[in-house]
């Protein structure tokens, strides 16, 4: 099902400002639409108000065409998995799952098929008639994920499920919820905070921050192309090294004059309306080379090496102590105390204009 | 090694402290000797009181030390010769009425001021907590009026009645703190998802808030319940015959007046009085035992 929004705009009862104000975006068929954002962003809201359980101020919901701002929620056909997974505790995981179905007044023999085949889907047969609470919490995600399957919704909805799990399990649960959505093909909108989630599973990733959607797009335009600042310094761990500077004669000369970057032939033409004004550069850590093919060069001191094995993460700083984070592959000999010269891939630069925030190249 | 061990065992620990000094030791014997005073002052009267029930020595006034000798004659008394009868069976119907009104109307409240934000919410809820405070007894005056206005209409409107309302009128008061604190505490995504699921507000209340929160309800239809049965002030002021009396209003006759004096059998009343409270209690332990909630979210 498709999930048009319009200018939706939220703003809460005895509040002044807007939560949300005039999101526009559309959610196609079959896609897994990732809503990233820090806390605070309006990002949970919007899913509610998607959900029917918060109000819309302004603005249209539209799913495949239809005005859904006044339908109640159990009639919008979605299912949503909450944070804390939500299962009535007073109830057995399988009384949970057919829950929704035996308030529609479904007949019994359906009920158990569809509970019985969301069971097998997610491996918890075993304890479907046990009380939530003598489960464990991945396999109490599994009972929130089924559900929301038993009804066969058109759209999932999804709150931030993973965050209460384990590092280990959430990474498996990961890849059985894309698994789980490939199977199923049902719309699916996900709302985390976390940029790994997002990298990993969407098709589609709506980034918000302030109330407001920063960038919409597939996960390799978020790392390689992020339209501002904002996004730019969102997505990717270690964050991207963004230095401040201008443009003079065509080159990028940042603030502290230690580090000179004469940009790409592709770069160069949107670049030159800025000469002289205000731009900022973004290098990724892994985009630093140490052969010194590409010309200019900076000199760092290397104050902090982390080891993680595949990679070396090196905390630098530069002459003026403005700090750099470089990732140079894991068996490289770098450590901290030592002074070495980077270059940068010319290629992989990022210039966004520091008035506007806004991407230049 | 052996005698430093032995050393350590015979030392006074209170659960995973560092050992009690000296002083702390004078401590502890302190406390244990104020609460054997305590449990003393509570638990000798009781056995008196069962003890002279049952003593067939014992008659109009009790006298202590007497010799004792088994009897059930004050029951005999108790049941023969006094309204006791009607005495429980006023009480019961009282206390009954007026915990199921309290729970019905409870419920509604304490819902209401957990998950809905509506004008006055706040200012409300000062309020009920503030008039807590004002002893329910200040207000006789403003009952009598009430019961005489709505008899005059209905005279079916019994003081009894009155009485109920008046009961169920403070509990309902109290314990819409109580609940809407519980209800707090059960997380309203609950709510939520049962929402999506197809639920109306009533049914979300029936099926998913009222099993979770049932300790809660249980407790406090135990406790108004027992409420009547210890109240004495307002049935012997509003009560009139002693055919409406309540057990503790009734009771009271066999000990302060010289016509109808009768301590043992007043003793053998109040012992069992206690018998319908211990029943409810029993019958209900298992459902007052809380910890329902685990496991709907994180735990």
């Amino acid at each position: 099902m498709n999930v048009t929004m319009k200018k939706i705009g939220k703003k809460y009862e005895g509040r002044d400002e807007f939560t949300l104000k005039d999101i526009n975006l559309e959610i196609e068929n079959k896609d897994f639409c990732v809503i990233l954002g820090p806390s605070g962003c309006g990002k949970t809201t919007l899913l509610r108000m998607i959900a029917g359980l918060n109000s819309i101020t302004e603005g249209d919901l539209l799913f495949d065409g239809k005005r859904m701002n006044k339908v109640a929620p159990k009639d919008r056909d979605i299912a949503m998995v909450f944070q804390s997974y939500a299962l009535y505790p007073h109830m057995t995981v399988y009384d949970n799952m057919a829950f929704s179905l035996s308030m529609r007044k479904e007949r019994k023999q359906l009920i158990d098929e569809r509970v019985r085949e969301a069971a097998k889907v997610l491996q918890i047969e075993d304890n479907l008639y046990v009380k939530p609470s003598d489960i464990s919490g991945g396999q109490r995600q599994r009972v929130a994920l089924g559900r929301a399957m038993v009804r066969n919704p058109k759209v999932f909805l999804m709150d931030e499920p993973l965050s209460n799990l384990d590092a280990k399990l959430r990474e498996h649960m990961r890849v059985e919820l894309v698994r789980l959505h490939k199977q199923l093909g049902t719309t699916t909108i996900y709302v985390t905070h976390d940029q790994t989630e997002a990298m990993t599973m969407a098709s589609k990733i709506v980034l918000m921050d302030d109330g407001k959607i920063q960038q919409v797009g597939k996960p390799e335009d978020f790392y390689n192309r992020p339209e501002n600042i904002f996004v730019a310094g969102f997505i990717g761990s270690p964050t991207m090294n963004i230095i401040k500077g201008s443009i003079q004669e065509g080159k990028f000369v940042s603030d502290n004059k230690l580090m000179t970057v004469t940009p790409h032939k592709e770069h160069q033409e949107s670049l030159r309306e800025f000469e002289g004004k205000k731009v900022s550069a973004g290098v990724r850590s892994e985009r630093f080379e140490a052969g010194g093919k590409y010309g200019d060069t900076i000199d760092v001191d290397i104050e902090v090496v982390e080891m993680l094995g595949k990679e070396k993460i090196l905390y630098c700083r530069m002459d003026d102590g403005h700090q750099l984070t470089i990732s140079t592959p894991g068996h490289y000999d770098y450590d901290d105390g030592q002074r070495h010269s980077f270059g940068f891939d010319l290629e992989a630069m990022h210039y966004f204009d520091q008035e506007t925030g806004e991407r230049i190249n | 090694m052996g005698i430093f061990n032995r050393k350590k065992k015979s030392q006074l620990y209170l659960s995973d402290r560092q050992e009690l000094t000296l002083f702390g030791k004078f401590g502890v014997a302190a406390s244990h000797i104020v609460l054997m005073i305590w449990a003393v002052v509570i638990i000798w009267p009781l056995t008196q009181m069962v003890v002279s029930a049952f003593n067939g020595k014992q008659s109009g006034y009790l006298i202590l030390n007497r010799e004792f000798e088994f009897s059930l004659k004050h029951f005999e008394h108790l049941f023969q010769e006094t309204l006791y009868l009607n005495w429980v069976w006023n009480t019961i119907f009282i206390a009954g009425a007026t915990a199921v009104l309290t729970l019905f109307i409870v419920s509604f409240t304490g819902y209401a001021y957990s998950r809905y934000r509506f004008k006055g919410r706040k200012a409300s809820l000062m309020t009920i907590m503030l008039i807590q405070t004002i002893p329910t007894f200040a207000g006789i005056t403003a009952f009598f009026t009430m019961h005489s206005i709505i008899a005059s209409v209905v005279p079916q409107f019994t003081r009894q009645m009155m009485l109920i309302l008046i009961y169920s009128g403070g509990a309902i008061a109290a314990n819409t703190f109580i609940l809407k604190g519980y209800i707090d505490s059960i997380s309203s995504e609950l709510d939520d998802a049962a929402k999506i699921d197809g639920c109306s507000n009533m049914q979300i209340y029936r099926l998913i808030i009222m099993p979770i929160a049932r300790p809660m309800l249980m407790l406090i239809g135990l406790w108004s319940f027992i409420g009547p049965f210890m109240d004495f002030l307002l049935p012997r002021v509003l009560l009139t015959s002693p055919r409406s009396y309540t057990l503790a209003a009734g009771l009271f006759t066999l000990v302060n007046d010289f016509r109808t004096m009768n301590q043992p059998a007043f003793a053998a009343g109040g012992l069992l009085t206690a018998v319908p409270i211990v029943l409810l209690f029993m019958a209900l332990q298992n459902q007052l035992a809380s910890g329902l909630a685990k496991g709907s979210v994180k735990g």
